[in-house]
């Protein structure tokens, strides 16, 4: 018993005591972070000892260890694990530098050649809004993007122009599937609207160059756009902005998983033509009919299915002094017939896979008079050959089918690859006056991409995508890569190379189809730097452009060109409060041989010098918002190229524009009416006029067949006025979430 | 032998008793630090200390002062809408540990104070981006003071809360600055005799600053 007793005391003792027995050895030391700083509180720990301490305020530690071989761990939030390896015959001091966890920092962003507007922006980064009202829009989604760098002001024209590309180089998608008419018929000099409604759009990225390998046939730009998930309330609205009126709802199902919407548009400019006397001589319209739905559904935990339907019809029909004979008046008319279909889901297939289908489908119709009225007001043909078109019909009709599929799998790091296949099928069938044309082209395409950690702050994405296509009969392989390199203080370098091929367009191909793929080499380089409330950017690229689409003498691809620059973004949303204003500046150089250019010219649509600034000031005292935005480009160069018997095309005249500056103003004012209310609506009136100061615009200039008569191309009128009001209704349904969390 | 085995038992107890009153001894030290903060980068140093608390002590309110302090550092950089999101991530997840550790029953006073702070968290979020994070997080913070304030209506720090909202909205959302100068004082007045233990005591500079501003 006694000697049980004694050794149950010893054993006891022992245990007391063992930290005395096994301290023969002390590690000691202070943890500091990567830039230097002290980090107190740190835990660390000895294995297999199993002692632990902590950092006191001034970074240090002091612990007992063993002998021999043994693991130092030190841990701090936000930093990653530190483990060393330690042999130790005798004391030792240690200086442990921790460095920070990247996964609570945000992830490196590749931006070279692309302006990201999304609803997850940060700070002094746009977000779809910030775009769409810009003074002057009108709301319109190609509109809003000339108000940042790359996109020229070209005033006569819908679409793109970016960095010295036609508006046909620049492609729009919509949730990865293609979105082949943003725009309503082309009207000579008279721009369009935009088809689509940009309130539907969460995220926008205006890609100006070096876009990813999951897009092509673009050969300067690329617009992906990614249309809203679930509302998180339903809500209507209506709104009136003569000549133009809409109305829509959004339901979202009381168990929030699934939505339904549908808007409609009707715009009929007769009667404001008729008070603000216009250019044109209109006859028809212009009249636009327009409505779109869509629903959304959840599918189990991570599923979205995503449907988006539009038609419209169109018709504009005006009246201008012809060019060849100005007693004479050319008459030209287009009515436009459209649905487009987008259907899109997306997925995870597990924790680290995710799948993106979309399918799309749509149905174009474009029916095209020219018709010459005499002085006696009756149709007439012209006295040329040459000049048959003015009197003249075309219709086109257009399928348009895409198929989808990308996977994508996730790794540590952020990395992540992405690959996936699509395929377009398009037929066109007409006729232009007495001729039929008919295309039909299957173009297929696979891609690859991988989004690489390679070092702290520094991330690649290196991508390739084939494209085959029928009517072409040739197969091409792009490259793409891009990286980014972030420094310590929020900047950031990021770099982009690729190479874009095209088609040409479908009115050369009805033609001629024994030709090439065009292409265009994009190399960028830039340097952003976000921090407290304020975005700069600047941005060096140069494109070299090769197979392009020559007409004269013959139709090939012997055309090239390229194009360089130099482009600026500042936004300051921080040093004025409640003022949000930006300033972009656009450096261009480019020429090009193509189409019937008699050699490389600069082209008409591209002027060198470009800077735009967008001002919104708010006054939430009395909820007013005033927004000025001012574009200035230097001119534009035009040239009269004619085909002279024995000599071929050459340039007979060639100028260059007066300066471009317009100044748009507008005013917006929310009030609340009905405040009793249960959901209250939010309604406002704003009212605006596009270049306010009368400046006047030339474009460039149209030459009559012999030269003799130059007309400027001239905006429709010196201003655009407009003035209206909206409601919008909203029935909130957070309550529901914070009961639900309770 | 029965007097040493007991001797010893005792001072095995005692050893885990000073060790408990080292950690409270412990958590207070820090809040002590807390009530001399000013600086983000103070803010930023104490959620560390807190943490490093919260794995010795079971306990619902290092995590809550940790939540705290991010949300502090929130409103410091509310210009700098760039840097915020990291600070929000976290004071949510803290928030989410400590209500883990309430009776969310009967401890109604400490998950009004966790709700005070939660909606603290949910403004931040609102600063990254206002037009974009403004409607769904701004609703979530307003909710969740107002039921912080049903929780404990006396609660002096939930009123500073609804004083800030007041005074930073504007008139036509309902925003009203004398009425926030109002509650704010009404806050002080309730601050007047709070003990600076570990039990959450700040909003004295808070509201000072926030009626500074009416000055």
């Amino acid at each position: 018993m006694k000697a049980n007793h004694l050794s149950y005391i010893a054993a006891i003792f022992l245990m007391l005591t063992s930290a005395l027995a096994f301290g023969q050895y002390r590690i000691s030391g202070t943890v500091k972070d990567d830039k230097g700083k002290i980090i107190p509180a740190a835990s660390v720990s000895l294995s297999p000892a199993g002692m632990a301490t902590k950092t006191d305020s001034t970074g240090n530690f002091n612990l007992e260890g063993l002998k021999g071989s043994q693991t130092l761990t030190v841990s701090s939030i936000g930093y990653r694990l530190f483990r060393k390896e330690i042999r130790s015959d005798s004391s030792v001091r240690l200086d442990v530098v921790l460095k920070p966890d990247t996964r609570t920092l945000n992830e490196v962003t590749i931006s070279a050649g692309s302006f990201e507007a999304s609803d997850k922006a940060k700070g002094a980064s746009l977000t779809a809004m910030d775009a769409f009202t810009v003074a002057g829009n009108n709301g319109d989604l190609a509109l809003a993007l000339r108000s940042l760098p790359g996109a020229q002001q070209i005033g006569e024209m819908d679409g793109l122009f970016v960095r010295g590309g036609t508006g046909e180089e620049t492609k729009q998608f919509i949730d990865g599937t293609l979105l082949k008419n943003l725009n309503y018929p082309r009207v000579p000099g008279v721009q369009q609207y935009a088809r689509v409604s940009p309130v539907l759009f969460k995220g926008i990225l205006f890609s100006s160059g070096g876009y990813s390998a999951l897009y092509g046939q673009a050969m300067s730009s690329a617009l992906i756009l990614e249309s809203n998930e679930l509302p998180e309330k339903s809500s209507a609205y209506f709104a009136i902005f003569p000549p133009n009126s809409n109305a829509g709802i959004q339901q979202l199902s009381p168990n929030k998983k699934s939505s339904y919407g549908v808007t409609l548009r009707y715009t009929n400019a007769s009667f404001y033509n008729s008070v603000v006397k216009q250019k044109p001589d209109y006859f028809s319209g212009p009249e636009y009919i327009e409505g779109d739905a869509n629903f959304r559904i959840k599918t189990g935990k991570t599923g979205m299915v995503k449907f988006y339907t539009n038609w419209n019809v169109s018709d504009v029909g005006m009246r201008n002094p012809d060019i060849d004979n100005p007693t004479f008046r050319a008459g030209y008319q287009v009515k436009g017939k459209s649905i487009y279909n987008n259907l899109s889901y997306r997925s995870n297939l597990s924790d680290s896979w995710q799948v993106d289908a979309g399918m799309a489908y749509s149905y174009n119709e474009d029916h095209t008079v020219n018709s010459l009225i005499n002085s006696e007001g009756q149709v007439t043909d012209p006295e040329h050959e040459a000049l048959s078109y003015k009197n003249g019909q075309r219709l086109i009709k257009s399928d348009f089918a895409q198929g989808r599929l990308v996977f994508t799998k996730m790794f540590s790091n952020n990395q992540a690859l992405r690959f996936g296949a699509e395929h377009f099928y398009n037929r066109d069938r007409g006729m232009s006056n007495d001729s039929t044309l008919a295309l039909t082209d299957n173009l297929s395409a696979a891609f690859a991409e991988g989004d690489i950690y390679l070092a702290d702050g520094l991330a690649a994405k290196v991508g390739a995508r084939m494209e085959y296509s029928s009517a072409l009969n040739e197969f091409v392989v792009a490259p793409r890569a891009s990286l980014a390199y972030r420094l310590k203080k929020g900047g950031q370098f990021n770099l982009a190379y690729g190479i874009f091929y095209q088609k040409p367009l479908n009115d050369v191909l009805y033609l001629d189809r024994e030709l090439k793929f065009s292409n265009a080499a994009h190399y960028v380089l830039n340097y952003t730097k976000k921090a407290n409330n304020r975005f700069f950017r600047i941005e060096a690229y140069r494109k070299q452009y090769s197979d392009l689409v020559k007409t004269m003498p013959v139709t090939d691809n012997s055309g090239s060109g390229y194009a360089q620059g130099l482009e600026l973004f500042f936004r300051d949303k921080k040093s004025v409060k409640d003022l949000d204003y930006w300033v972009t500046y656009t450096y261009l150089d480019t020429k090009r041989d193509f189409l019937n250019y008699p050699y490389a010219l600069q082209p008409a649509f591209a002027a060198p010098h470009t800077a735009t600034i967008a001002i919104k000031k708010s006054f939430p005292d009395i909820n007013t918002f005033v927004n000025v935005s001012y574009a200035v480009a230097t001119g534009r160069p035009y040239y009269d190229i004619r085909y002279s018997a024995g000599e071929g095309y050459r340039i007979f005249d060639q100028g260059k524009t007066r300066t471009y500056s317009v100044m748009n103003l507008q005013f917006a004012h929310l009030f609340s009416v009905f405040s009793s209310w249960k959901q209250k609506p939010v309604s406002g009136f704003s009212v605006g006029v596009n270049n306010i100061l009368g400046t006047k615009q030339v474009f460039g200039y149209n030459y009559s067949f012999d030269g003799s008569n130059k007309v400027a191309i001239t905006p429709p009128a010196a201003r655009y006025f407009y003035a209206g009001i909206f409601m919008s209704f909203g029935i909130d349904r957070t309550s529901d979430f914070i009961d639900k969390n309770l | 032998m029965k007097k040493l085995v007991l001797s010893i038992l005792a001072l095995v107890i005692f050893h885990m008793t000073v060790s408990a009153q080292e950690t409270t001894a412990a958590l207070q030290s820090v809040v002590t630090k807390l009530d001399q903060a000013k600086k983000a980068k103070d803010y930023e140093a104490l959620e560390k200390e807190f943490l490093a608390v919260a794995e010795q002590q079971k306990s619902w309110l290092p995590y809550y002062y940790a939540a705290f302090c991010n949300a502090k550092v929130g409103f410091i950089n509310q210009d700098d809408g760039e840097s915020i999101e990291p600070y929000s991530i976290r004071g949510e997840e803290q928030v989410e540990k400590a209500k883990s550790m309430l009776d969310t029953v009967r401890q109604k006073k400490e998950l009004s104070e966790l709700f005070t702070v939660l909606s603290m968290v949910y403004r931040t979020k609102v600063f990254i981006n206002p037009m974009t994070y403004g409607r769904k997080y701004g609703i979530l913070s307003q909710q969740y003071r107002v039921k912080a304030q049903e929780l404990d209506p006396e609660n002096p720090r939930a009123l500073y809360v609804q004083a800030w909202e007041l005074y930073k909205t504007p008139k036509m959302w309902g925003g009203d600055k004398e009425a926030a100068k109002k509650l704010s004082e009404r806050s002080l007045a309730l601050l007047q005799n709070t003990k600076a233990d570990v039990n959450p005591h700040w909003g004295k500079a808070e509201n000072e600053e926030l009626t500074g501003k009416n000055k």
